[in-house]
């Protein structure tokens, strides 16, 4: 940004939100310019913490007035580089729009602002609402309820009701031009109800990573809070067993989370947590003879004790006479594992700076080759497997990714995670996976395979929302280069 | 420390954000990051500062890069939240950049003074030498460079020179007095424990000034040192036996010796303290000390003064919000340091309580000033002010 430009729009920004709460010194732009993965660190030219819609509104009409990119920002832990200003401009920090602004307990949704992260929906909901609950991703409790929602991401209910961006029900947004608009039954009633019989603009803005406008009121649903909860957990010695098992849990339509992980990460995940020590997932940790290759977890919830326990019964029932020929231990029952949600995920967030990963959503029939090649991939980069599903709307589709932590100190596993994380991009793609959560190379390589049209329309799309392409540019609808 | 003995750990945040809040109630745990929103002010911000630093990334000829790495008050909450391998590091990363700081001659004017006073007068509020030992010109107490006696108390630097708290160490004499304890001060003789040079990155000082009060304690053959300042505690818990020191004589917080006077029946109550109180847990007297944290003699004493009822607040013990003096704040950053103690007493309010307790002279000296600029309703007292109004 040309010097004049940049000390004009910092005088108005100053104008707007005060002087306190926009920034150009280099430690602020620093932070602003990476993440926790290895994305190429690209400046901000100024970070900006505004309170209000109104705020909002008037930096979005000045940036469209200079040109300026703005990249809203909550906590910048999208593990896809997406709070990254590709070509620098304004950084929009919202986590000073921290309210829960409303609860409905009978109609079951709350309408928060963009701060809010779900370790604070979680500890609002305990104390003021204590029989509904929130879905929360394994992920830390900083995570922005809006954005995990806008992202798309898979947490603790996605077996019954799919992604994060499929509760959404409704959403006030400030559109790249500056008008504040509603989407949803808020849009033509006082309510934000769970679905309405209208033109589905929502989808104009979740998935978009923020290139469409700038949300600052989103409404998500919230369900009852199971009185009684236990997890079931299975222990496979091959892939091919945890896939069978896997679809027939999904077909029994009783568990309310099914996810799965390579043993291997457990149990540095476990280690890390007990000791509090570094977490070295390379060179590879390669599984103890005999150890199983996968670990599977079944959250079951009943209004009684007798519900759950029938519930269980029928699921061991099933493994019983349906996975006589799959080598597995289980199921065994513990202690649900809902009431730690959210949490730090000490392991994978502890090995030296870095996480990273290739998360996709793809077909269930092409689930088994899928993880299986990704695994390969890690060993041939001598990376210890780290493969992580989650079952999805009941087995429609599933979540799968490999979680990449990392040292940053070491240029040499730095350069390595880089390569490795490219050739699981294309192997998934080839698959049939879509990997959500985008990073702009990811983006690129979509885009190459996707239909013309759909790319156009994209494009058309972001076009007409944002002629001046200021939101977040250079990702989704982003014009040819 | 330098910059480079702590690389190891600068390597270990992702900025996940999880020391920003208390765990499980999800309250915010980082003055610095409330007060200025940020992120370079978090926690996981400076460590991104001092990996820029010492990667040549960013330079420390910038005052607004050493605001932020000034606008920390030690208090550790972040070590308490953070899960990951290098959380019980967070604070010395920060002290190594400071240091760096120091040893590039990029000086906070602020700390000049205090580092200045320290080297002339022992104390780093610039007061005269020969005023510390004023607060107990009237009292009938050993002279313990003339006299034997079992117990040293060390009033520390903020008690001897500010007046206005001079009834905390007061107090804490009769009551020990009252116990029938031998105890004696060192008055003008005493010197500052050196925490403060520490943890505004003058580690030289401290090491003299370690040094010296080990010398001067050996020879005076007492068998325990009590003092009323949780920062000096925490530096003769803490940071002595980080340089070697080894001291052959037990220390303890009055609030302990409290403790163990009222189990032992020492103490008699005569009086109701018909007070509603929160206890405020200071940091140095509980995070800083990892598990032998101080947390329950203070609530034991409390519960055992007739009248007093004893309220928590929702940040207590090892997750307790910080008073804001902490780390040479409250001398080069008053404003966030008036700002983070009133934060504490809104929320000490809000349990219904009509006075705040605490156990550490910084604290008590935060509080007082921040009622004064904001005007929150509340009293604020020491455990030991509170303990001498039942005897």
């Amino acid at each position: 940004m040309i010097e004049a430009v940049k000390s004009a729009l910092i005088a108005e920004l100053e104008k707007i939100v005060g002087s306190g709460f926009v920034s150009t010194n280099p430690a602020d732009l620093l932070i602003y310019s990476q993440d926790m993965t290895q994305a190429e660190p690209r400046w901000p030219d100024v970070v900006v913490l505004p309170k209000t819609v109104e705020e909002i509104q008037a930096i979005v009409r000045l940036a469209n007035k200079e040109k300026a990119s703005v990249i809203p920002y909550i906590a910048g832990g999208n593990i896809g580089g997406l709070t990254i200003p590709l070509k620098g401009g304004i950084t929009l920090d919202l986590k000073r729009m921290d309210k829960i602004l409303e609860v409905n307990e009978t109609d079951m949704y709350t309408v928060v602002e963009p701060g809010v992260t779900f370790g604070h929906m979680k500890a609002y909901l305990t104390r003021h609402h204590p029989d509904l609950m929130y879905s929360y991703a394994f992920s830390p409790p900083s995570t922005g309820v809006i954005a995990n929602a806008l992202m798309q991401g898979l947490d603790n209910l996605s077996f019954r009701y799919g992604t994060s961006s499929e509760w959404v029900s409704g959403l006030e947004v400030v559109l790249p031009t500056g008008e504040l608009v509603k989407i949803g039954s808020c849009a033509v009633s006082k309510g934000w109800q769970s679905f309405v019989p209208l033109p589905e603009l929502s989808g104009l803005f979740l998935g978009w990573q923020g290139t469409t406008g700038v949300i600052t009121k989103m409404a998500v649903s919230l369900w009852p809070r199971p009185k009684h909860a236990t997890s079931l957990s299975f222990l496979f010695m091959d892939f091919e067993g945890a896939y069978k098992a896997l679809k027939l849990l999904a077909r029994t339509r009783i568990p309310d989370d099914i996810i799965g992980t390579s043993f291997t990460i457990l149990n540095i995940d476990r280690k890390a947590a007990e000791t509090h020590l570094k977490a070295y997932f390379y060179p590879a940790q390669k599984k103890a003879s005999g150890d199983p290759e996968f670990i599977v977890l079944s959250e079951i919830t009943g209004n009684t004790e007798n519900e759950l326990n029938a519930k269980v019964e029928v699921i061991e029932r099933i493994v019983r006479e349906e996975l006589k020929d799959v080598k597995l231990i289980g199921p065994e029952r513990a202690p649900s594992t809902t009431p730690g949600l959210p949490f730090q995920i000490v392991g994978q967030l502890g090995a030296g700076g870095g996480l990273t990963w290739v998360g996709a959503y793809g077909p269930m029939s092409n689930w088994l080759s899928t993880i299986k090649k990704g695994c390969e991939i890690q060993d041939k980069y001598g990376f210890t497997r780290t493969s992580y599903t989650r079952i999805m709307a009941e087995g429609h589709y599933a979540g799968l990714r490999w979680v990449l932590p990392f040292d940053k100190g070491d240029p040499e596993q730095v350069k390595k995670i880089g390569a490795l994380w490219k050739e699981q991009l294309e192997m998934v793609i080839e698959n049939g996976f879509i990997p959500y959560k985008t990073p702009v190379h990811a983006i690129r390589t979509l885009e190459k395979r996707a239909d013309p049209e759909w790319v156009r329309l994209n494009r058309r799309i972001k076009e007409m929302l944002d002629p001046n392409n200021i939101m977040n540019p250079g990702r989704w609808g982003a014009p040819p280069e | 420390m330098a910059l480079d003995d702590v690389k190891e750990w600068i390597y270990g945040c992702t900025r996940c954000g999880t020391c920003k809040d208390v765990l499980d109630i999800f309250v915010p745990a980082c003055p610095a990051g409330e007060m200025y929103q940020l992120e370079s002010y978090y926690p996981s911000g400076k460590i991104a500062i001092a990996k820029a630093i010492s990667e040549g990334e960013l330079t420390m000829d910038d005052e607004d890069i050493l605001d932020r790495i000034y606008t920390c008050t030690g208090c550790l909450s972040c070590e308490q939240q953070c899960g990951v391998y290098h959380h019980q590091h967070i604070f010395e990363i920060i002290q190594a950049v400071r240091t760096e700081a120091v040893t590039q001659g990029f000086l906070n004017p602020a700390y000049m003074v205090m580092i200045d006073s320290l080297k002339k007068d022992d104390n780093v509020f610039g007061k005269p030498k020969a005023e510390r030992g004023d607060w107990a010109r009237d009292m009938d107490v050993k002279d313990a460079s003339q006299e034997k006696q079992d117990v040293l108390y060390h009033a520390g630097c903020m008690l001897s020179f500010d007046p206005e708290l001079w009834e905390v160490p007061r107090s804490a004499i009769s009551i020990m007095k009252a116990a029938g304890v031998d105890a004696g001060i060192m008055g003008i003789e005493e010197t500052c424990c050196g925490g403060r040079a520490y943890e505004i990155g003058y580690s030289g000082e401290f090491t003299k000034y370690a040094e010296h009060f080990l010398e001067t304690v050996s020879t005076l053959n007492v068998s325990k040192v009590v003092t009323s300042c949780s920062d000096g505690y925490s530096t003769f818990k803490n940071l002595y036996p980080k340089i070697n020191i080894e001291m052959k004589f037990e220390v303890l917080h009055i609030v302990e010796y409290l403790d163990q006077l009222i189990k032992e029946g020492k103490i008699k109550f005569i009086r109701e303290v018909p007070k509603k109180v929160t206890y405020h847990d200071p940091c140095h007297l509980g995070r800083h000390l990892g598990d032998d944290g101080v947390y329950e003699p203070p609530r034991e004493v409390l519960k055992s003064i007739p009248g007093v009822e004893l309220v928590e607040m929702e940040r207590n013990r090892e997750n307790a919000w910080c008073c804001g003096a902490g780390a040479g704040v409250s001398q080069a950053n008053p404003d966030f340091a008036l700002w983070t103690a009133n934060e504490r007493l809104k929320e000490a309010k809000a349990t219904g309580a009509t006075a705040l307790v605490t156990s550490c002279p910084w604290c008590e000296r935060n509080f007082k000033d921040a009622v004064k600029e904001y005007g929150e309703d509340i009293e604020v007292y020491d455990i030991a002010e509170i303990t001498r109004m039942a005897i």
